[in-house]
């Protein structure tokens, strides 16, 4: 097992929400001797009070739930935008209930009883999906922050460079003379922190992609 | 008296000028006559006087004869009798003209009397006449009425959407309505004399003729649903009401009946049944089915943790180093869970145990009877006919009648449902009796498409079943409610069909 956290995002946990504690307890010491964290919950309210976006993992939760069933926190939680990974179990999964957990995004369903393997690599990939969505988002932050410190020309001098635009294109459309563009250029580049122009129209899609 | 001039001359008129007048009239002719004939007769002729009086009393009455005496008297005195044209009287004469006086008057008294009788008779023939005349314009007055009358009831009992009939005491065809005559095709000539009830359904008769039997002790009304056949030669089904219609003595003269077409109803209360049934078996499949999700999360709970734990405790014991103290509190888990799973497993047995046992003293051929009459629409449904070969000396036995009552229907649905796709013997055969004096052997006997080897083999399991709507629990309930009461279930395979048996012992 390699779910090392290397990088920089916060420490990730696996959060489980079932109502029997005797599988609630069982799940945590078999995931705890992978050498991973774990946090357990006993309903999706619990779950819910305790959430916070910072919170970095994965959930691993049981459709037959006390309250609000499994499926139903995995609605909302999409609906609120709060990107977590989720891993369904269920004692008797049919066919349409896992089609429907999958279209709303579940890393893997699983029926119980399972394999320790099925478990412990079905959270390795939604550890992953949680990091690579990290990180890109920590990027995005970066960009944006950059972004922020450009003067109105500087941020109008860079949508017309990464548009593909020439120095005395868009000189003529901004009304200026080719060297104020060139010295514009040069301020956005150091600011951005950008290499190469090719750096920088990375960066604008990245930001402009929704 | 005040004189009234009109009733006076009215009165004269009738008592004295009409007497008078036929007096003189027939006089004058006598006299007439009397002239001629004297010369050829010597004696004083006066018989024709006579006749004269005899007339005018006859058509004049009493009155005008004694005006015709009178004036006879005076015109032979003075015409016949010498002296001749003179009023007196011959002395050797007086004698002869008191005689024809005598003669006269009582000539007149009795024509007078007989014209009379004669009238009263006439008359009292008349009236007798008028009366006869008026009874008779009464007599075909009231027959117009009555005819009438009938033609109305006639036209009421062929209008009446029903068919009707009467028959004798003893069922034979007296009167039908048109309805009936079109429906089985025959006309009343033909009809009359016959037994309608030979247009009953072979199967239905017998029902028919136990009600009309019971309603003829008591002579009273009966009524039986039964199927008529028609013209065509299909049958359907009719609601066949009777009353009696009671003699002087209280005896039965004749019975009118009424048959109401009720296939229409019949039919829409087989799909009811239909629907129903399936509805039942939805519902058991279904609550079948959420409890086997129920039961499965139930035993998947603990088994989950059990797996969970077992790998967890694995992987602390194959560290690099072991974690011992992990591991065991892992294999300490497994142990609790292991315990938790079969308290679960124990626990989901006894909802199938019921632990309260009834026991009646239940006779257990009245138990199949009551069944039998419970299933006749269901074996109608399925054209299947029921019959019971029951043992008399069968004892009565300590037993639940309701779960035994559910052996009993389950096993004759499976018998009828066997002969749903085979053409052979319709006939559904329940029959019990007594072995050694020591248990009672009960047998539901079908020619449906008989037992597999395989199909025997599994067919009391749990969950196993040939159909594919069933749920495979009938048969498996079956033998848990027989080994409950100490008994034994077991089926046969038939060259055409299968026979399942169950045994009760006496003493159980």
């Amino acid at each position: 097992m390699s779910v090392e956290t290397s990088d920089p995002t916060p420490k990730q946990t696996v959060f489980i929400v079932d109502d029997d504690p005797s599988v609630c307890e069982a799940l945590c010491d078999l995931i705890q001797s992978a050498g991973l964290t774990t946090q357990q919950y006993s309903s999706a309210e619990g779950f819910l009070d305790a959430w916070t976006p910072d919170m970095a993992g994965c959930l691993v939760l049981d459709v037959r739930l006390p309250g609000r069933s499994g499926m139903e926190l995995q609605g909302e939680l999409a609906e609120a935008g709060l990107p977590i990974p989720i891993i369904i179990m269920t004692a008797h999964g049919d066919i349409p209930m896992v089609r429907k957990a999958m279209k709303a995004g579940a890393v893997e369903f699983l029926t119980k009883p399972f394999q320790d393997e099925e478990l412990l690599q079905a959270i390795e990939q939604a550890f992953a999906m949680d990091r690579a969505r990290r990180t890109a988002k920590t990027l995005e932050d970066s960009i944006l922050s950059r972004l922020a410190i450009l003067s109105p020309r500087e941020r109008q001098v860079m949508e017309l460079v990464t548009a593909g635009m020439t120095n005395k294109e868009i000189a003529d459309s901004l009304d200026l003379r080719l060297v104020t563009v060139k010295l514009y250029r040069g301020q956005v580049m150091e600011k951005m922190k950008a290499q190469s122009l090719a750096d920088l129209v990375k960066m604008s899609e990245r930001i402009k992609a929704p | 008296m005040g004189a009234d001039p009109n009733r006076i001359s009215k009165w004269l008129a009738e008592f004295v000028a009409k007497p008078l007048g036929i007096a003189v009239f027939f006089v004058f002719l006598a006299l007439l006559w009397t002239f001629p004939l004297q010369h050829v007769i010597a004696y004083p002729f006066v018989f024709l006087f006579f006749g004269a009086i005899m007339c005018s009393a006859w058509f004049g009455g009493y009155i005008a004869g004694s005006m015709a005496v009178v004036l006879s008297s005076i015109v032979v005195t003075f015409f016949f009798v010498p002296p001749f044209y003179s009023m007196t009287i011959a002395r050797e004469f007086r004698s002869y003209v008191a005689a024809f006086v005598l003669c006269a008057m009582a000539i007149a008294a009795v024509s007078s009397s007989r014209r009379r009788s004669e009238s009263a008779v006439r008359a009292a023939r008349d009236q007798l006449e008028i009366r006869v005349q008026q009874r008779t314009a009464e007599l075909e007055r009231s027959n117009l009425e009555i005819t009438e009358r009938e033609r109305q009831l006639r036209l009421l009992t062929e209008a009446i959407p029903q068919q009707i009939w009467r028959t004798d005491a003893n069922g034979a065809v007296e009167y039908c309505n048109g309805n009936l005559v079109e429906y089985v095709g025959m006309d009343t000539h033909d009809l009359r004399g016959e037994v309608l009830f030979s247009f009953l359904h072979p199967e239905d008769a017998t029902q028919f003729y136990q009600n009309w039997d019971a309603a003829r002790i008591v002579n009273g009304k009966f009524e039986v649903q039964a199927r008529v056949r028609g013209v065509n030669g299909s049958y359907r089904w009719f609601l066949i009401r009777s009353n009696p219609q009671l003699g002087a003595n209280r005896e039965v003269a004749c019975w009118y009946g009424v048959h109401i077409d009720i296939e229409d109803q019949r039919q829409a209360q087989q799909k009811l049944l239909v629907a129903q049934d399936d509805l039942a078996r939805l519902s058991r499949t279904l609550s079948m089915a959420e409890m086997a999700a129920s039961i499965a999360h139930e035993i998947n709970q603990p088994l989950t943790a059990l797996v969970s734990d077992a790998h967890a405790c694995r992987r602390w014991l194959n560290g690099q180093p072991a974690n011992v103290e992990r591991a065991v509190a892992s294999s300490e888990r497994i142990v609790r869970e292991s315990t938790r799973a079969s308290e679960v497993v124990s626990r989901i047995r006894s909802l199938f145990n019921k632990t309260d046992h009834v026991r009646e003293s239940t006779n257990l051929n009245y138990l199949i009877q009551d069944l039998a009459r419970l299933l006749r629409d269901e074996a109608l449904r399925h054209d299947v006919s029921i019959k019971l070969r029951l043992s008399e000396n069968v004892p009565s036995l300590m037993l639940d009648p309701v779960q035994i009552r559910q052996v009993l229907l389950n096993l004759a649905m499976n018998g009828m449902e066997a002969m749903t796709t085979t053409t052979g013997i319709r006939e559904l055969e329940i029959s019990s009796e007594i072995l050694r004096s020591k248990e009672v052997v009960v047998t539901v006997r079908d020619h449906g498409i008989g037992l597999a080897e395989q199909v025997k083999a599994k067919m009391f399991d749990p969950f196993f079943s040939t159909k594919p709507q069933g749920t495979g629990m009938g048969l498996a309930i079956c033998r848990s409610i027989i080994e409950a009461h100490d008994g034994q279930i077991w089926a046969d395979a038939l060259e055409c069909g299968a026979a399942f048996h169950f045994s009760l012992g006496v003493n159980a």
